[in-house]
């Protein structure tokens, strides 16, 4: 199954989906193939003007461009996920994606998705860690029954 | 059809015996048509999607729990990421791998610990203390 | 490339606003290398403590951090260009404060930029080259006094002004519509040269601004040729008497607005509007010609009037006219409708550029629109602010321009 994971470049999330046979959608995906279209003159570090148009399917113009961005980046991700993890107030530094609102809205978008969607905690401790890993073992084998 | 390339970061736990250097070894011994480079944290491989996969398998064998992976999005020693072009700073993205690799030795140990058999553990978050409860300690300490 | 001035780029959500490339490549273009102060992981929870703000978003955060290690050591850069993206009520905060706080210090030049992502690439242009002026020609905006006998050239878009100085005394002026832009010059010149009994040999140094520098630069062999929003600042903060501390120039032109801010009389931000004749001088020309007084009378007549007597369905020209005309035909006086034509201008600039840029007191006008009475006095309604309009406003650029260029002289 295609597993969403948020923050959606974290590498600890994803390899955990991938360990139980399931595939990662990941941020970094996108923008591989970004990087790598020989179409685009000048590829951007992360997103393109189709990203930000895609937004606005979901924003208002309004909305400062860096919001815009990252939310049309995640779009392609969200039509793609099958099931989502989300990890519950990350550390900042943890696979983050550095804008507050952008990050807010993202998990509202995967939330009302209506997918199976699970909440983990951050790892701040070693037992908020065992939660986090056996949980996600948990669910990710329930996904393939 | 061309083949999917891949880029992929692989870690090793700062508490692993693995080294860096042995990544390497073994992945370049593989006989396989991929592009290996050590880091500090690990490695990063790079290839046909297929064969960077089968690499990443005999990889992770080295210490199941303690090596972790993902892909990358920018090929290794793309200009628009590195150090030395962006005329210091690290590149981006950088700060969060340091962060996760941190937290690789407790995540080890969960894996450790984690089975099928045991089901979900429930959590919550710690609730915050109650205007009611606050004023209570209050009144009790006078 | 060793010559190129390094900036440091101190920003969140450049990438994601799809602006990065466009930055990188109009930086290349100005001679400005970007580069990305260092900062570790663990620095920035401490660096966010030390500043006192703690922004919800981790790149604000990265923002402050990146400040901060800039602080530590300044020799990492030669200035220091701030974004965030416009519209981001937190972004704003911390990029208005990071400013202050790397104004307070260091003596690196800063200036700021809201992003947005069809990001225009005038404004970022002149942003650049006005980094590059205050690193390159740092010395001579520090000047505070003008020496020698020197001439400031400025050659706007629709008017053309020179100023002659000596010894820091303004002793010839001149003042044309801009037609050709070397005879409109050559104009300008001569009157001032006029009016200071001089000739062109008395003039020891030669600035030259405004949008035609460039061609009036060598045709007449100009010492300096400066972009104008480093020389206008210098030139209101010294005709305001205000060169240390921070001020805002607002310069309503007869097709397009300026307004700067400033910190020791060294320009940070600006924005600049002219899209629309109703916000602009022109709107007060035919104003003017409409109830058949001359410009210069215009604001006396405003002063005795009330603006709010009028209704003003609309800030086009056209249709603002067309309001004004009618309202002279219901029986309004000539004083109200010169009043209400100053708040429609003055209501317009506030709501459609002023918001874009942090005020700072005092507010000094200049341009010749600040010789209209009137808008002084509906600026500073609406504002609640005090209103300084300098000697001369309407030469702030040319006397900018002499008294910079005070420093070629031997």
């Amino acid at each position: 199954m295609k597993v969403l994971i948020y923050p959606p470049n974290s590498l600890i999330l994803a390899d955990l989906v991938e360990r139980r046979g399931h595939e990662a959608i990941v941020l970094m995906k996108e923008v591989a193939k970004k990087v790598r279209d020989p179409e685009l003159d000048s590829p951007p570090m992360n997103i393109t003007e189709e990203d930000l148009k895609r937004s606005l399917k979901y924003l208002s113009v309004e909305e400062p461009s860096g919001v815009r961005g990252r939310v049309g980046l995640m779009i392609p991700l969200l039509d793609d996920a099958e099931a989502a993890i989300i990890v519950e107030d990350p550390d900042p530094s943890f696979g983050c994606m550095a804008c507050d609102v952008a990050n807010d809205y993202i998990e509202y978008m995967i939330r009302s998705k209506g997918i199976p969607t699970l909440i983990v905690p951050y790892p701040y401790t070693e037992d908020a860690a065992k939660v986090m890993v056996q949980n996600v073992t948990d669910f990710l084998r329930s996904l393939r029954s | 059809m061309e083949k999917e390339i891949e880029t992929r970061v692989v870690m090793i736990s700062p508490d692993s015996t693995v080294t860096p250097e042995r990544v390497r070894i073994l992945a370049s011994e593989l006989d396989l048509d991929i592009t290996i480079k050590e880091t500090c944290f690990g490695a990063l491989i790079e290839g046909a999607k297929d064969e960077v996969r089968e690499a990443i398998d005999a990889i992770r064998k080295l210490d199941e729990n303690g090596i972790f992976t993902k892909v990358r999005g920018f090929p290794i020693g793309d200009p628009r990421v590195c150090r030395a072009t962006r005329s210091g700073g690290p590149r981006p993205g950088f700060h969060q791998l340091e962060a996760e690799y941190r937290l690789l030795p407790i995540i080890r140990k969960a894996l450790d610990a984690q089975s099928d058999d045991k089901g979900s553990i429930q959590w919550r978050r710690e609730a915050k203390l109650s205007a009611k409860r606050l004023s209570e300690i209050i009144a009790s300490s006078n | 490339m060793e010559d190129k001035t390094r900036i440091a780029q101190i920003s969140c959500g450049t990438e994601y606003s799809g602006v990065q490339a466009k930055l990188n490549e109009v930086a290349d273009r100005s001679g400005i290398k970007l580069i990305y102060p260092e900062v570790e992981l663990e620095d920035v929870a401490d660096a966010v403590s030390e500043f006192g703000y703690l922004a919800k978003s981790p790149g604000l955060n990265l923002m402050i951090a990146r400040a901060k290690s800039v602080v530590e050591d300044p020799s990492v850069t030669d200035g220091i260009f701030l974004l965030t993206c416009f519209k981001c009520a937190e972004g704003s905060i911390v990029k208005n404060e990071v400013r202050k706080y790397l104004q307070q210090k260091t003596d690196l030049p800063v200036v700021t930029y809201s992003t947005v992502d069809q990001v225009k690439e005038g404004g970022l242009m002149i942003r650049f080259e006005a980094l590059k002026t205050l690193v390159t020609r740092k010395t001579l905006l520090m000047r505070t006094r003008q020496e020698g006998i020197t001439m400031g050239v400025d050659s706007g878009s629709s008017t053309t002004k020179c100023v002659i100085m000596k010894e820091n005394e303004i002793v010839g002026t001149g003042w044309v519509p801009t037609t050709d832009v070397i005879q409109s010059a050559r104009k300008v010149m001569d009157l001032a040269l006029k009016e200071a009994g001089m000739k062109e040999e008395n003039i020891e140094a030669v600035a030259v601004t405004g949008y035609g520098r460039h061609t009036i630069g060598d045709e007449i062999k100009a010492d300096l040729v400066q972009e104008e929003l480093t020389v206008n600042s210098k030139g209101a903060a010294y005709l305001a008497d205000r060169q240390r501390g921070e001020a805002t120039v607002l310069d309503i032109g007869g097709m397009d607005n300026k307004a700067l801010t400033l910190n020791n009389a060294i320009p940070d931000d600006f924005t600049m509007g002219g899209v629309c004749a109703g916000a602009s001088g022109r709107f007060l020309e035919i104003t003017a010609r409409r109830l058949g007084v001359d410009i210069s009378e215009l604001g006396k007549l405003a002063l005795q009037g009330e603006s709010r007597s009028i209704q003003m369905d609309s800030y086009c020209s056209i249709f603002g006219i067309q309001s004004l005309v009618s309202a002279l035909g219901e029986g309004s006086s000539k004083e109200d409708v010169a009043a209400a034509a100053c708040r429609s201008v003055a209501e317009q600039v506030h709501e459609q550029q002023l918001q874009e840029i942090d005020l700072r007191e005092p507010i000094i006008e200049v341009g010749g629109t600040a010789l209209i009475e009137g808008l002084k006095a509906a600026f500073e309604e609406i504002l609640g602010f005090d209103i300084i309009v300098p000697p001369y406003p309407q030469f702030a650029g040319a006397v900018g321009g002499a008294l910079i260029v005070s420093a070629f002289v031997k």
